[in-house]
């Protein structure tokens, strides 16, 4: 019988952390899963890890790659799933045991294309859970269901994050509109995550606390970006080429620059120097002209202290 | 091929119905078809249909399971074969010259459409009937004028109704024009609406009524949670449409922005009092969002709508209050200066602040 939803998990070393993760997967308490992990050239003990669980359990696929990043490693297995619905979940994280029941009630009910819940972030250090609501920004979401971006009354690329651990998809939606991860080291889920907001028809949300974002882990990608800085600014520019191809670039340019230029300033107080004054000079020579921030009027941008801080970082 | 097909999506009206088959099967223009579609009913309207059917040939009966107005419409428009299209709600009744001078008037303009004045009506139990004429167009000035609908988004401005004339069917089927067909949702006329005025290039209104529209069913109001927002889903419906094309949006947004601010009124006025807050959160979200996205025009409202929606998207409890206190004043309002008027709006906005 095909599983109803297929979690795939890009796993690099993430031995610390991997156990907890499985264990919150495996629990789950919809049964009809398949958990593929895809070990990207881990060179810890995340193999044995992946081994041990799956001889415990035959829902465990493990599939394995050259070290070639998230993107690549979520695309495996993608190719190759096989259940109605797509979980997209990170190693490091760990989920509450009703995630996967909860979230395929409401794509069923609603007949989505994808839905979102809610998550929170795992603080190591204090172990505290902290609440994020900014994930699911509730009052810029309709209060019925099914809705379309056009339904969303702010930045529709602000409602939700650009990451799709916190989303499950319908593979017919996915597979008909060629949805791929891109190949890079990082912000590798934007481009999915966000082609997929506005092509969907129907999307629901689940408002309930179902998975815990783990931080101030040392190994966290956004550590590395420090070798990876100018990945968000191909993730952007190919989220305006799908835009622009799908014919709907026209109605969602002022959000689409309104969000380059939060995303570009995100990396750029988020980045270590000296790669951050690398980067700088990149987005004030090229960038903000290219993704179409330079020129526009004050008035034109929905954060005005955004805008304040890109009239600084560019010394106007 | 007949002129007219007339189409009535019938639910649960046996009370209406034959006053309304009656005014149908009498028209003076007789080459006609009748189709006659029955959602579902649960109530004595199908055997009555059967019993026209019997008597009148032209009476088309179709019959399924409650699917919703939107999706029984459509049944209809997919069998109907007639020259032009012509549709009868099935507790309202047609004056017996209506289809036989419509058609007149469109076939000699060649329309894509036209449209009619009609009567609202209202019956008291004894019988005595209480109606009143309503002019399609308020201002009276395009009345018999050549109109080019998909150029000149004004003429959203007329009465919205899908019922009052007839529409040729070879536009219809052209463009596809057909219902939103979400089952269980109302309003499902506007989206049509909406369409038949993108599309058309020859149109006309004409300043006679025929159509008699009841107004007595006042068990029309929204009770249950999932309907508080039909409205809102068939302009989403509207949008997406509108939005299949730039040009089409651009041409068309002040003009859905404006029919959609009285629409979302109406609604406010019709919904339980625990709904209203939550709806006018919504209504402002989604005014505050056409504002930032310059979706909105000043020209299309007048000075007082305008300053409302001002109010709407900067103050939503001061714009509550006044839509409650505008209920009960309406009356007194034609009587009102407009200077007054804005006025005691701008008092109302700082008693809140």
């Amino acid at each position: 019988m095909e599983p109803k939803v297929s979690v795939i998990i890009p796993v690099y070393n993430v031995e610390t952390y991997l156990r907890q993760c499985l264990d919150s997967v495996c629990a789950q308490t919809l049964k009809e899963i398949e958990i593929i992990c895809v070990d990207d050239g881990s060179t810890d003990s995340s193999p044995q890890i992946l081994k041990e669980y799956a001889e415990k359990d035959d829902r465990i696929k493990v599939l394995t790659q050259k070290n070639g990043g998230a993107g690549a490693a979520r695309n495996y297995g993608l190719r190759e799933s096989r259940g109605e619905y797509l979980s997209f979940l990170d190693s490091d994280d760990f989920f509450e045991p009703d995630m996967l029941e909860e979230a395929y009630k409401s794509i069923e009910e609603y007949q989505a294309d994808f839905v979102v819940f809610e998550s929170d972030q795992y603080h190591m250090n204090t172990k505290e859970y902290v609440k994020n609501p900014w994930v699911v920004r509730r009052k810029d979401i309709p209060p019925y269901m099914p809705f379309k971006h056009r339904e969303l009354t702010d930045n529709v690329f602000k409602t939700f994050v650009g990451w799709a651990w916190d989303k499950l998809y319908r593979k017919s939606f996915v597979t008909e509109h060629d949805l791929w991860f891109q190949e890079q080291r990082t912000s590798n889920d934007l481009l999915f995550v966000f082609s997929a907001l506005v092509l969907a028809k129907r999307i629901a949300v689940v408002y309930k606390t179902l998975a815990h974002q783990r931080r101030g882990s040392g190994e966290s990608l956004s550590v590395t970006r420090e070798k990876s800085w100018h990945c968000f600014y191909d993730a952007l520019t190919a989220l305006r080429e799908r835009l622009k191809k799908e014919d709907i670039y026209w109605e969602l340019e002022q959000d689409y620059i309104n969000y380059a230029l939060h995303f570009s300033l995100w990396n750029y107080r988020t980045l270590a120097e000296p790669t951050k004054h690398l980067l700088k000079e990149k987005l004030c020579s090229e960038w903000f002209a290219d993704l179409g921030i330079q020129g526009k009027p004050r008035e034109y941008f929905y954060n005005r202290s955004e805008y304040d801080e890109y009239l600084e970082l560019t010394g106007q | 091929m007949a002129k007219v097909s007339v189409i009535l999506p019938i639910y649960n009206v046996s009370e209406y119905l034959r006053e309304c088959l009656d005014s149908v099967v009498n028209q003076t223009l007789t080459d006609i078809e009748i189709i006659c579609v029955n959602d579902g009913s649960t109530d004595a309207s199908p055997e009555i249909i059967q019993e026209y059917q019997e008597k009148d040939k032209r009476i088309i009966f179709l019959t399924g399971p409650n699917g919703g107005y939107g999706k029984a419409m459509n049944k209809g428009l997919d069998r109907a074969t007639g020259e032009y299209i012509g549709i009868v709600e099935p507790d309202d009744y047609i004056s017996s010259d209506m289809f036989e001078e419509l058609y007149q008037v469109a076939l000699e303009n060649r329309l894509d459409f036209v449209k009619a004045d009609f009567y609202r009506f209202s019956r008291s139990p004894e019988g005595k009937e209480d109606a009143q004429y309503e002019n399609i167009d308020k201002t009276k000035k395009r009345y018999g004028e050549l109109l080019n609908p998909s150029q000149d988004p004004s003429t959203i401005r007329f009465t919205l109704n899908t019922w009052s004339g007839i529409y040729r069917r070879e536009f219809i089927e052209q463009h596809h024009i057909r219902h939103h067909e979400t089952p269980g949702a109302s309003f499902q006329d506007n989206g049509f609406y909406f369409q038949t005025f993108v599309f058309a290039k020859r149109a006309m209104i004409v300043n006679k009524a025929y159509y008699h529209n009841r107004r007595d069913n006042p068990n029309s109001s929204v009770k249950s949670r999932g309907k508080v927002y039909c409205m809102n889903i068939e302009y989403d419906f509207i949008r997406d449409f509108l939005m299949e094309d730039r040009q089409r949006w651009e041409r068309f947004k002040y003009m859905y922005w404006w029919k959609k601010y009285f629409n979302y009124g109406f609604t406010l006025d019709r919904i339980g009092e625990e709904y209203k807050k939550e709806y006018l959160e919504r209504m402002r979200m989604e005014f505050k969002r056409a504002m930032q996205k310059g979706e909105l025009s000043r020209e299309v409202f007048t000075e007082l709508e305008w300053k409302k929606i001002e109010s709407l998207i900067h103050n939503t409890e001061g714009f509550y209050e006044m839509f409650r206190s505008v209920k009960v004043f309406r009356k007194l309002l034609p009587f009102v200066p407009q200077s007054v008027k804005c006025f005691a709006l701008k008092v109302m906005s700082w008693r809140r602040k």
